[in-house]
């Protein structure tokens, strides 16, 4: 007892055992994309394990989902929505580790995405600083590496992806909605607003956090605005340019 | 409903425009009764904040009537008077608890851009770019207002809208300015900037304990307001040939115990310096004009504190570091936490010490706000705080005799 008081005034006592730091998986791999994302969220694991586990608020806070239904003890059936296209794209998937409070790992079995991988992780952060979540994805992207570079440029890469579905359990879980400023009044964007909109993302819909804002309202057939290919084809040749650029520059040196 | 859009660098506009609607559950609209131009507002005039989008509601300084709320709003109802803090904050992330509300982590929907930039994005504001999160701003005849129940703070004792409407953003900037200047009493203080955030960091230094302010501008006006209302010792830099100097002389040698940079990104000086900004950020070379935060670190006394409100976006260049780490300072700076301080200063205000109105010298209507953007930029017509009526549809009152 005395030793552990000592310890409380001086702080440890050394030497003292570091660790190394390892790097998080992130990057593209044979034709596969790597991403993680890590937040705090200031909630004990119990309570965040419980928003994240229940597949019908899935759409509440991740992007692009429409609906997510059980079919079996450990499999779901996914519908998701492509912001771009309006295109709906059905998947299943099923559960390949479950641990309560502390990780779950799932994957995806058929669908244009088949074999993508999602593991989330739930820790016990100290110091009332709530819970540390780590989610790594494994997709596996139709179009590869393309694809996902394009998406990163438009819309958003399946990279872009997990950092903002994290963040926003993050949202609904503190704040108990997600930040939006869809729909709200501006005067006239002109080609260039309207490029630059596009560039943020900020042309995808915002996942509705609370029932509040039904997921119905924001994706029925009638309000997906139509795709204005103007931006598009301005990109296209901005990052043709920038292309160029890039590759005049390194034959330079 | 007309609104003040920014169409692009030097183009304000009155747009008719949508009317705002309840998006998230903890939303309410306002019918703006004043909002007012604030010095910011200037470097999204002038095109040096990144991703603004033509069409863009500009305004981060309003107050107004509660019209509507979300079903989550409990504090708020129709009709209760409140004042709106220009940034906006969840009110339950680890930063809002730590009251450091301008960082939190909750509210920016466009935080992954923000991260490209600063690595990390603090909260969202109203009407000042994308990067901040693209809320459409309150230079308009109606705003939305999120977190409702979090920020805007009400105002029952019936008090003109003048004297309170400067709670949104510059009197708790000043004050912050103040406060982070870490003044203990008696200290020597010197405030760069004579404008509504100097003005009032010069005020709330002395209510902080500070023996002297010192306050350095070139607009006479401006300086006037200074010495008549903040008690300050005023230094016209265009007709001084050494700020460092001035202050020095001032201090009994020793320099100003803390210095409060009031300007930020858009500088203006005399100096060589001075002309060196403006050239690298004309080529693009630098995106700031650091020109008083140069002279800041060059006056502050050894072991003293830099506490900077203005607004710094991007890179500076040839920033003298070493005078900084040389002498051992203290910097603070960044956002204003607006949460914490709206009750206090309010109270401030109801008690009568102070009267934020005195710097106003234009009433507007909607219709002049454009050609007021310009007069405001130039400070031209003794301009030092211009506030508008956005259900008044044109007509400049001058509160001074031009």
């Amino acid at each position: 007892m005395e030793g552990l008081a000592t310890q409380e005034q001086n702080g440890p006592t050394f030497p003292m055992k570091g660790s190394t730091y390892q790097p998080l998986p992130r990057g593209t791999e044979h034709g596969r994309v790597l991403s993680h994302a890590v937040q705090t969220i200031k909630a004990s694991p119990e309570q965040v394990f419980n928003i994240f586990n229940r597949p019908e608020l899935l759409p509440t806070w991740q992007e692009g989902v429409v609906s997510v239904t059980a079919t079996g003890d450990r499999t779901h059936h996914w519908v998701m929505q492509d912001p771009g296209t309006g295109k709906q794209i059905e998947f299943d998937a099923e559960v390949l580790e479950l641990v309560p409070n502390k990780k779950h790992v799932a994957r995806i079995i058929n669908g244009p995405f088949e074999s993508s991988t999602d593991t989330y992780t739930f820790e016990y952060a100290p110091a009332g600083r709530g819970t540390l979540v780590t989610a790594i994805s494994d997709y596996k992207v139709p179009g590869g590496i393309v694809a996902n570079t394009l998406g990163k440029l438009f819309t958003r890469s399946p990279e872009q992806l997990t950092i903002e579905n994290l963040r926003h359990l993050k949202q609904l879980v503190e704040s108990r909605e997600i930040p939006s400023v869809e729909g709200q009044p501006a005067g006239p964007r002109g080609v260039v607003g309207k490029w630059k909109e596009l560039l943020m993302g900020e042309n995808l819909p915002t996942p509705p956090g609370t029932s509040d804002r039904a997921r119905s309202r924001d994706f029925a057939e009638e309000n997906i605005p139509p795709f204005d290919s103007t931006p598009v084809l301005l990109g296209t040749v901005a990052a043709v340019i920038g292309l160029a650029a890039w590759y005049g520059v390194r034959k330079l040196r | 409903m007309k609104a003040v859009c920014w169409m692009g660098t030097g183009k304000i506009e009155v747009q008719t425009v949508k009317d705002p609607e309840i998006i998230n559950p903890g939303d309410a609209i306002l019918r703006v009764t004043r909002t007012a131009i604030c010095g910011s507002d200037l470097h999204l005039y002038d095109g040096y904040i990144p991703t603004m989008e033509s069409g863009d509601i500009l305004g981060h300084e309003f107050m107004g009537v509660v019209e509507e709320v979300g079903s989550e709003v409990k504090k708020l109802k129709k009709g209760d008077k409140v004042v709106v803090p220009f940034t906006i904050a969840c009110g339950n992330c680890f930063f809002c608890a730590k009251d450091l509300w301008s960082l939190c982590d909750n509210t920016n929907p466009n935080a992954a851009v923000c991260e490209t930039f600063y690595g990390y994005s603090g909260s969202a504001l109203f009407g000042y770019s994308h990067i901040y999160g693209g809320y459409a701003g309150g230079q308009a005849q109606y705003v939305r207002v999120p977190f409702a129940d979090v920020g805007p703070i009400k105002v029952e004792s019936g008090i003109d809208d003048e004297k309170v409407l400067f709670l949104s953003d510059i009197y708790p900037t000043g004050y912050q300015g103040a406060e982070n200047a870490q003044i203990q009493p008696g200290d020597n203080v010197a405030v760069w900037g004579a404008g509504p955030v100097g003005l009032f960091a010069a005020a709330s230094a002395y209510m902080l304990g500070a023996g002297r302010v010192f306050v350095i501008d070139r607009f006479p006006e401006r300086l006037q307001l200074a010495k008549d209302y903040c008690g300050a010792t005023v230094i016209n830099y265009e007709q001084t040939p050494s700020i460092v100097e001035a202050l020095r002389d001032l201090t009994g040698g020793v320099g100003p115990d803390s210095c409060i940079d009031a300007v930020g990104m858009e500088a203006h000086g005399t100096d060589l310096m001075a002309t060196y900004d403006k050239v690298e950020q004309t080529l693009m070379l630098e995106t700031d004009r650091p020109t008083a935060l140069r002279q800041v670190l060059q006056s502050v006394r050894k072991g003293g504190t830099v506490s900077i409100p203005g607004v710094y976006g991007g890179v500076l260049n040839k920033l003298n570091f070493g005078a900084a780490f040389g002498k051992g300072i203290t910097m603070k700076m960044g956002q204003t936490n607006m949460h914490k301080y709206l009750q206090p200063l309010l109270e401030r205000i109801e008690s009568g010490q102070i009267d934020p109105s005195f710097m106003i010298s234009h009433r507007i209507g909607i219709q002049d706000v454009p050609d007021m953007y310009k007069i405001w930029k130039e400070k031209k017509d003794r301009v030092t705080k211009i506030v508008i009526d956005p259900f008044r549809e044109t007509g400049i009152d001058r509160l001074h005799a031009v």
